[in-house]
């Protein structure tokens, strides 16, 4: 995964970082201030990554069924651990969006981080079950493509038996198959989402080589928005 | 070749994608360049290939993109 990627080739598609609107520059200003007008700052943002996190919270909150005072929880650790990430992080802010946009980044990830813990009070699966009947089912597909994906379908298998390591297959199982939350099943295994999506990365790579090299190489896919 | 939508999913991965890390870096930017109505995915392609592959980072991008149409700057 090549950071270098990440570098505009297109900068007109990307918004102008020169100059900084008021209200950012106001933010900025508010933390290098000190005493009483930096601790109304610290408060005024906890109370508005509060909200944020509320509301975040709630829409993600259906699927893993939290409600009420856990809600209320999530939303005070993820604002109050956001809030020192910022307090961190502020000297690294240049303008490049507003800042509360710059800002929300942050709770917005701690409230997945800390709601992921919740996934395991109601697991829906068993993440050692390797749930193959969940493999799509071929009937949206025309009759001469049905054997085609038997075919892919038995040799994806054995890549995943035979060629991924022992992590990379319990990983490929948990998030890509039965869909286990990244952070929660990172959590889980001691480790952070940036390393089990690494992971996946790696394991869906050499599934495809394991395919291509059967004679069953799938298309790549080019880039599309999110 | 036919794609086999649910198969090619699963184990799709894009020699772009910027990864986790990365693209948490510029997520506002591209939040940012996406409500201006403007294309993200030309400037941060890495960053739009990482958001169609990892649901975690997908999730945040909607939550951030929900939170700033919501929130705005709350001034």
């Amino acid at each position: 995964m090549p950071t270098e990627t990440l570098l505009s080739n297109d900068p007109v598609a990307l918004i102008p970082e020169s100059g900084m609107d008021a209200a950012s520059r106001s933010w900025v200003d508010c933390f290098k201030a000190s005493g009483n007008r930096y601790s109304e700052c610290l408060a005024r943002l906890h109370a508005l990554l509060l909200r944020v996190a509320k509301h975040e919270a709630t829409r993600r909150s259906g699927s893993l069924r939290v409600h009420g005072p856990e809600i209320e929880d999530i939303a005070q650790q993820a604002a109050d651990d956001a809030l020192m990430a910022i307090r961190a992080k502020v000297v690294t802010f240049r303008g490049e969006s507003r800042f509360t946009t710059w800002a929300y980044r942050f709770v917005v990830f701690e409230v997945s981080t800390k709601i992921g813990r919740h996934f395991w009070r109601h697991p829906p699966i068993d993440m050692d079950q390797k749930t193959w009947d969940q493999l799509p089912d071929p009937l949206p597909l025309q009759p001469e493509h049905i054997a085609e994906f038997r075919e892919v379908q038995i040799a994806v298998r054995r890549a995943i038996d035979e060629d991924l390591t022992e992590h990379q297959r319990r990983v490929f199982v948990a998030v890509a198959l039965n869909e286990v939350p990244m952070d929660a099943f990172a959590r889980e295994i001691g480790s952070n989402r940036n390393a089990v999506y690494k992971t996946l990365f790696d394991a869906r790579r050499r599934i495809r080589a394991s395919l291509a090299a059967a004679g069953h190489a799938r298309p790549t896919t080019s880039v599309e928005s999110a | 070749m036919k794609r086999l939508p649910k198969i090619d999913e699963l184990i799709e991965a894009d020699d772009i994608d910027a990864g986790c890390a990365a693209g948490f870096e510029v997520l506002h930017q591209y939040v940012e360049t996406e409500l201006a109505g403007a294309d993200p995915a030309r400037g941060l392609p890495g960053v739009a290939a990482h958001l169609r592959r990892c649901p975690a980072c997908h999730q945040d991008y909607l939550g951030l993109l929900d939170a700033v149409r919501r929130f705005g700057d709350d001034s």
